[in-house]
């Protein structure tokens, strides 16, 4: 097998960078996709908001909009549906998921496992270029006759699978096959993360010296794997239903509605799993990095990351109280779910005991990090409650249940990726971000982020219900309405702030500090090569003799050691496990 | 330790993993994904089953179970054509391989053929995905208590085709992507791209092929026969 | 450079290739059998049992033979496993809506 791979021939400038087949560069391929589709999400929150908090009032420059979705800047009933629906869409499918997996997945496995690329570097190309055209559709069924999909972004049958319950035809149809030409890039991905994590790890990067980063990601390549085909089947059967007349979840020709809830859930439960266990293992790396000190238990992180992964596949029917299913399973389910709060929990003291009595470095990365737990847990402790299945019947489909949500993504999933974005920036474009503006945009983000998702849990327990276009139409909830619009300016403040996270993304990449191998003195593989490494990663094959959080190793003049450093001379003879 | 041996085994210098090449590996993990995919469609197709048992005819009544059951003897028989052609180039007799090549993929393209003749015919007579089509000749079978369908109502069973032709039909459509792969193989097979050191397409597109087969052992039966 | 797949070599160099023309022969005498038996005069639950059960050996025999499972090691095998739990879990829970 050849060491380097030292490309002799100069390759184009498109098969270069366009259709190249360096995980690296299809990792920054994914996260300038992503970014503009995390973008494309926050504008259609935005619109959600300026609806919920003035509601039937002109949005400010909503003239632009057309007759069809928002008459005199006021958004019709049907069109905020749809807004809904893809505010959820293209942050779960789009955003979210590939800014986890499709970046960090891409860019972190071989360098961090000391391989020269992924086991399959042109099917890996193929899962970018797969995926590009189901955004680009994603995006297009906006402008199709009678809006797009407006089902919510669960799209549950039958209001999805007859047109005329909703309106909407072709918007519908053009989310199914998006999200099935979305499905087939997440599985190639998949097979290419598993493959090259079982069979590429360098010589002495044994199981247990991988970095929780990359336990996190292969885990969760296994669930992308045997969930997303659960959809792509769903999503195939609902689309014969729209276009062929079948009746898989129409009751009228003998199918089930139910059947899509639980086919959708029992992908879309591990899906919440896909979108949370990254983040984890990255925050691990970087709060680890922070604190100075190893990951406190990192055998048991791993065993909670295996449990979580296991356990989510047997909780789906709490999305579910409320839908009318066999009550035993649903207690069935309100066990199981309640069970798998204790393996999160076991990674939170874990974050915990790793910062305690560290030489603490509050830099960026390390602030996000730290947000990322904080609101992870206020995340998990709403989720104790809707575990519950008789608190979940009074608090379902209320804001509530969105307070939860966003608890988890935003606070966790989104601070954790803010974070890893800053942490491995310098790596992947040899330069640095400015570290006040990070701090910065984190403070603010913090603020404006509980500012808005902190009060609705209170909408919730009162009774408001999500996914509605008017709340003012019911007078119980007209009291309500301040805290509406308190929600309302703190999120457009919110979204505001992410500008400076924009700016000091582009203007690091041409006028950022420079950074050499290590500026963050960290232990991964990744950091003892030049900041963008070569393509190939490694000249000669890494020898690994150590644990991957050897920082403040007694015996070692610098507080780090990265793993492939020399077994250690001191007479001691412990290398880390 | 000759290179040729170690190109069907794991990438060397590096850590042991799966103990077997990547590709190997690679198609194996791939066929988890699809297990999953088929058991979203099959498994949707028991539960409507039991959901409303009278919206299935009988076995026999309305699909052809001869001619189906010759289709499954021909997939049974390009399966072990497909390990022949392995196990030949395993052994290093190229002819022997390419002959089997050759032969999977003919059998493979009938299977085909005999899946389309099957659904002209099912259209024609009127089993539609949507259910049994007004006024056809089915229709008329029915209404008449023939097909034992639990009413007499054409309409109630269409959750009956709209399950036949989503599962079959995707079963299917993994077939065709089958033999254009085995064609594929079959060309490189006689341009001497396959050596007894390194045959990995013949493996790895050889395990696809049996999963197809695999799938389709488990359709016949509780598609066709229950 | 070590060799860390030493006692591979033995186990592929000399591939362990059963008799598939029996196996081809097995497949085929149980799919006539089922075909019988699918038009017996035997109470449903009879048949749907028997035929489920008939299918399910002749995919075993595929996965074993064909696909070589039963000469592998066990990491394969587990490889291969993995989903079934999974499809079953789904199947068997989602019919309790049905048949309880």
């Amino acid at each position: 097998m050849t060491t380097a791979a030292a490309d002799a021939h100069e390759l184009s400038f498109v098969r270069k960078y366009i259709f190249s087949t360096d995980h690296k560069i299809i990792g920054i391929q994914f996260l300038l996709m992503s970014l503009v589709f995390l973008f494309v999400g926050g504008l259609l929150a935005m619109l959600v908001r300026w609806q919920q908090g003035f509601p039937n009032e002109p949005i400010p420059g909503g003239g632009v909009l057309p007759e069809t979705m928002a008459p005199g800047g006021i958004l019709l009933p049907e069109f905020y549906n749809s807004l809904v629906t893809m505010h959820g869409t293209f942050m779960v499918f789009f955003a979210i998921m590939p800014l986890l997996v499709g970046v960090f997945g891409n860019y972190l496995i071989p360098l961090k496992i000391g391989a020269p690329d992924m086991a399959f570097p042109r099917l890996n190309m193929w899962s970018f270029w797969i995926a590009v055209p189901a955004g680009t559709l994603m995006l297009a069924g906006f402008f199709v006759e009678g809006g797009h999909a407006a089902a919510g972004w669960t799209s549950y049958a039958p209001l999805s699978a007859v047109s005329e319950y909703s309106g909407v035809s072709a918007g519908q149809k053009i989310w199914l096959l998006s999200i099935a030409i979305l499905g087939l890039s997440s599985i190639l991905g998949a097979t290419n993360y598993i493959t090259t994590v079982v069979n590429l790890r360098a010589p002495g990067m044994t199981w247990f010296r991988l970095p929780l980063s990359i336990w996190a990601l292969f885990i969760t390549a296994i669930l992308v794997l045997l969930a997303i085909p659960i959809l792509s089947g769903a999503a195939i059967m609902l689309f014969f239903d729209q276009t062929l007349g079948t009746h898989f979840f129409d009751a009228t020709g003998g199918g089930q509605p139910l059947l899509w809830q639980h086919l959708f859930w029992y992908f879309g439960h591990p899906e919440v799993y896909i979108l949370i266990l990254p983040a984890m293992g990255m925050v691990s790396d970087i709060i680890a990095n922070g604190s100075r000190k190893p990951v406190f238990g990192y055998h048991s992180m791993v065993y909670a990351i295996i449990a979580i992964a296991f356990l989510g596949w047997i909780v789906w029917g709490h999305h579910m109280f409320q839908s009318g299913m066999n009550p035993t399973l649903g207690t069935g389910f309100m066990i199981s779910t309640l069970l798998i709060a204790v393996p999160s929990a076991i990674k939170v003291f874990n974050w915990m005991g790793t910062m305690w009595e560290g030489n603490l470095r509050f830099h960026v990365p390390m602030l996000h990090g730290i947000a990322f737990v904080t609101m992870f847990v206020i995340g998990g402790l709403s989720g104790i409650f809707m575990a519950s299945t008789p608190v979940d019947i009074y608090i379902h489909d209320t804001y509530f249940i969105v307070a939860h949500i966003h608890y988890v993504l935003f606070g966790g999933s989104l601070f954790a990726i803010f974070g890893a974005v800053t942490f491995w920036y310098p790596k992947m474009f040899g330069r640095l971000m400015n570290p006040f503006w990070g701090k910065v945009h984190w403070a603010l983000t913090f603020v404006f982020f509980n500012c808005t998702f902190f009060p609705m849990h209170t909408l919730g327990v009162y009774g408001h219900m999500r996914r509605i276009y008017d709340p003012t139409q019911y007078e119980f909830l007209k009291p309500l309405m301040g805290l509406n619009k308190f929600i309302t300016i703190s999120a457009l403040l919110l979204f505001a702030s992410q500008i400076i996270f924009v700016v000091n993304f582009v203007w690091g990449w041409f006028w950022g500090a420079k950074a050499g191998n290590n500026p963050w003195e960290d232990n991964g593989l990744e950091w003892t090569l030049p900041s963008p490494p070569a393509h190939g990663n490694f000249a000669t094959v890494p020898i690994v003799h150590h644990g991957p959080y050897e920082f403040s190793a007694p015996g070692v003049t610098e507080d780090y050691l990265p793993q492939n450093h020399p077994p250690l001379q001191v007479g001691a003879g412990k290398e880390g496990r | 330790m000759t290179h040729a041996a170690a190109v069907m085994r794991s990438p060397a210098g590096r850590e042991l993993g799966a103990g077997v090449y990547n590709e190997k590996l690679g198609i194996w993990v791939f066929l988890g994904s699809e297990v999953m995919f088929f058991t979203a469609l099959i498994g949707s197709y028991i539960i409507l089953r039991f959901a409303n048992p009278g919206a299935f005819a009988h076995p026999g009544t309305v699909l052809n179970i001869p001619v189906t059951a010759t289709n499954t003897f021909l997939l049974i028989c390009s399966s072990v054509t497909m390990v022949k052609a392995f196990a030949a180039a395993n052994m290093g007799d190229m002819a022997k391989m390419k002959l089997y090549l050759v032969a999977t993929t003919l059998i493979g393209a009938a299977f085909v053929g005999v899946q389309i003749y099957e659904y002209t015919h099912l259209i024609h007579a009127g089993f539609l995905p949507s259910g049994i089509r007004e006024g056809s000749e089915l229709a008329e079978l029915a209404a008449a208590g023939e097909l034992g369908l639990g009413t007499a109502d054409p309409a109630v069973a269409g959750v009956y085709g709209s399950s036949f032709y989503t599962m079959t039909g995707f079963h299917g459509f993994h077939v065709t992507c089958g033999v254009v792969c085995l064609a594929y193989l079959s060309i490189n097979a006689f341009r001497g791209k396959y050596t007894q050191a390194d045959h990995r397409g013949i493996e790895v597109v050889g395990l696809y092929w049996h999963f197809v087969d695999l799938v389709w052992i488990i359709l016949f039966t509780i598609v066709y026969l229950v | 450079m070590t060799d860390t797949q030493g006692s591979q070599a033995a186990h592929d160099e000399h591939f362990a290739h059963p008799n598939y023309w029996l196996v081809w022969a097995a497949l085929a005498v149980m799919t006539l059998v089922e075909l019988g038996v699918a038009f017996l005069p035997w109470s449903r639950s009879v048949i749907v049992l028997t035929l489920v059960v008939l299918a399910l050996w002749k995919a075993l025999l595929v996965a074993l033979y064909f696909m070589h499972l039963r000469f592998e090691q066990n990491r394969m095998r587990i490889f291969a496993l993995a989903p079934l739990p999974l499809a079953v879990i789904i199947v068997i829970a989602v019919l309790t809506e049905f048949v309880w």
